[in-house]
C-alpha cells in the first residue's frame, strides 16, 4: 500500500505539451474534442515592458478528502488502497454532478460521440466502451507495472516528479515535507496529493 | 485566478430544478391546505396528479441529461451524495402523494371502474389513513423542493452555488410557484368554497415572495461584496436583461403588487380573478428563469 503523489517543479516547466500529448495516446483521451486528463496553462500576465509568462501543468490531484467522491451517488468514483482516485467505467451514469464538485477542473465527460471517434481511431485496442465521466488515473496501470505515469515519464525537463508520499526515502517525500511545495487552493481543505515548487 | 462558465448543467437540469420544486411545494401546500383547511376534493386531487406529473417530467428531463441514464439505479449507492438522498425523498414523495391522491379520484365518476379494481381492504386503508399521508406527503414535498437547492451547493469551487442561501432560496420560490399554481387551479375551480381557498393562497403566495426578496437581497449583498467567484456570478446576473427583467420585474415584483392589490383593495372578488391568473403564470416563468440563470450563473474559480 503506498500514497501516490506528484511534485511540479515549476522552475523546469517549459510548456512543451508534451505531458498533453503523452496522456492522450497512453489513455487514449479524446483530443480531437479538445479533453485532455492533464494541461498545461500558459498565463501571460501584465502588459509590455512588465510581462511574464506563467505555465502550470495540471491534472486530478488526487485529493484525500474528495469533493467528487462525496458527490458521486454510484460510487464510480472511489480510491483505491495507494491514496488514487478512480472512476469505475461500468458504475458511471454519467449525472456530471462530480464534474461540478471538482475544483480543479479534472473531469470532463468522455460522451457518446467521443467513443464512436475513439472505436475509429484505435479499432479493437479501445479503453474506453462506454460513455462516462472521464479523469487522470496516475496511470495505475502503467505504476503497476513498476514504470512512471506517461506524463511523467515523457517530460524532457523533469518537472513531474511522482512517487510514494509516505516512503520517506524517496524524491517526491522529500519534496513534498522541504517547505518548497504547495498545494492550489489550500482554503477549500481538500489535501491534494500534487503539489507545486513554485518558478 | 480564472473564473470560468460551468458548462455541464444546462436548461434540461434547471427545468428538473424547477418542476422537482414546483411538484413538491404543491404536494406539501395542498396536503397543509387539507389538514387545516379541508379543500375542494376535486381540485385537490387535479394538483396532486399535476404535481406527480411535474415530477415524473422533471425526472425524465434529468435522466435525458446523463450519459447513462439505464444505470440509474446505482444511483442509490452513496449516501454521501445529495442525489443519492433525491432519489430517496422523489420515491418516498411518489408512494405518499399516490397513496393520498387514490381517495381524492373517486370524485371524479370517470375513474370509479379503474379505482374500484383495488381491492376494498387497500381502499378503505387509504381512506383511513388519508391525513396521515397527507402530513408524510407534505414533509416529501418539503424536502424535494430544499434537495433541489442542495444538489447544486455542493460544488466547493462554485462559491455562488457554494452556500446556505441557495437551498433557502430554491425552497422559498418553490413553495411560491407551488403557491401561484395551486392559485391558478383554484381560481377555475367552480366549487364555491375555492374562493375562500383563493384568498389563503393569495396571501400565502405574497408573503413567499417577500421572503424571496429579503432572501435575495442578503444573498446579493454577499454576492457583491466578496472577491471571489460569487462576485462574477452576481455580477454576470446584475447584466442579463432576461433575469433582471423576466425574473425579478416579472416574476416577482408585478406578481406582489396584482397579489397586493388582490388582497388589501378588490377583497378577493372574482373581478380579480384574471389578474391573479397573470399573477400566477409570472410567478410560473419567473420561478423557471430563475433556476435557469442561476445555472448559467455557476462560475468556477480556478486557483491558475
Amino acid at each position: 500500500m503506498a500514497r501516490y503523489g506528484m511534485i511540479m517543479d515549476l522552475r523546469t516547466c517549459v510548456g512543451c505539451q508534451a505531458c498533453m500529448a503523452a496522456c492522450a495516446t497512453e489513455n487514449q483521451t479524446p483530443f480531437w474534442s479538445g479533453k485532455f486528463r492533464t494541461h498545461v496553462e500558459d498565463k501571460t500576465r501584465g502588459a509590455f515592458p512588465d510581462v511574464t509568462r506563467e505555465l502550470l501543468p495540471r491534472l486530478c490531484m488526487h485529493c484525500d478528502n474528495t469533493p467528487c467522491l462525496s458527490a458521486c451517488p454510484t460510487g464510480a468514483t472511489f480510491m483505491n488502497r495507494d491514496g488514487v482516485v478512480l472512476v469505475n467505467f461500468d458504475r458511471c451514469i454519467g449525472c456530471y454532478a462530480c464534474c461540478v464538485a471538482c475544483p480543479y477542473d479534472a473531469r470532463y465527460p468522455y460522451d457518446r460521440e467521443d467513443v464512436d471517434r475513439e472505436h475509429e481511431l484505435y479499432g479493437k485496442t479501445v479503453t474506453h466502451e462506454m460513455p462516462h465521466v472521464d479523469k487522470c488515473t496516475f496511470c495505475t496501470h502503467r505504476v503497476s507495472e513498476h514504470r512512471e505515469p506517461a506524463c511523467v515519464s515523457t517530460c524532457p525537463t523533469n518537472t513531474r516528479i511522482f512517487g510514494n508520499l509516505d516512503d520517506a526515502a524517496s524524491e517526491v517525500h522529500k519534496l513534498a515535507v522541504s517547505g518548497k511545495a504547495r498545494v492550489l487552493n489550500e482554503g477549500l481543505g481538500t489535501s491534494p496529493k500534487v503539489m507545486y515548487i513554485p518558478s | 485566478m480564472t473564473f470560468v462558465h460551468q458548462e455541464v448543467w444546462h436548461w434540461q437540469i434547471a427545468t428538473y430544478l424547477f418542476l422537482g420544486g414546483l411538484g413538491g411545494a404543491t404536494f406539501a401546500i395542498s396536503a397543509v391546505l387539507h389538514l387545516f383547511e379541508g379543500c375542494d376534493r376535486k381540485m385537490l386531487s387535479v394538483a396532486i396528479m399535476s404535481s406527480i406529473a411535474f415530477l415524473v417530467i422533471g425526472t425524465i428531463f434529468l435522466l435525458a441529461d446523463m450519459l447513462q441514464p439505464l444505470k440509474a439505479i446505482y444511483a442509490l449507492t452513496n449516501p454521501r451524495s445529495w442525489i443519492f438522498w433525491g432519489v430517496i425523498f422523489i420515491n418516498f414523495y411518489f408512494v405518499s402523494a399516490i397513496a393520498y391522491v387514490i381517495p381524492l379520484l373517486e370524485t371524479w365518476p370517470q375513474l370509479l371502474p379503474i379505482i374500484r379494481k383495488i381491492p376494498q381492504p387497500v381502499l378503505s386503508l387509504l381512506e383511513r389513513f388519508n391525513k396521515l399521508a397527507a402530513l408524510t406527503g407534505s414533509a416529501a414535498g418539503f424536502l424535494v423542493a430544499i434537495y433541489t437547492g442542495l444538489l447544486i451547493s455542493a460544488a466547493p469551487a462554485i462559491s455562488f452555488w457554494n452556500t446556505p442561501a441557495l437551498p433557502l432560496l430554491f425552497v422559498i420560490s418553490g413553495f411560491s410557484t407551488g403557491a401561484a399554481y395551486l392559485l391558478l387551479l383554484s381560481t377555475f375551480s367552480k366549487n364555491e368554497s375555492a374562493w375562500k381557498i383563493t384568498a389563503k393562497l393569495e396571501q400565502l403566495d405574497a408573503v413567499l415572495i417577500v421572503s424571496e426578496l429579503i432572501i435575495l437581497g442578503a444573498y446579493f449583498n454577499f454576492a457583491l461584496f466578496l472577491p471571489t467567484g460569487a462576485r462574477a456570478s452576481a455580477e454576470y446576473l446584475f447584466h442579463s436583461p432576461v433575469f433582471l427583467v423576466g425574473f425579478f420585474i416579472a416574476g416577482l415584483i408585478v406578481p406582489l403588487a396584482i397579489e397586493t392589490y388582490g388582497i388589501f383593495f378588490s377583497g378577493h372578488s372574482k373581478k380579480s380573478g384574471s389578474l391573479l391568473v397573470a399573477a400566477s403564470a409570472l410567478v410560473l416563468v419567473g420561478g423557471y428563469l430563475l433556476r435557469i440563470y442561476v445555472l448559467k450563473a455557476g462560475i468556477f474559480q480556478y486557483p491558475w
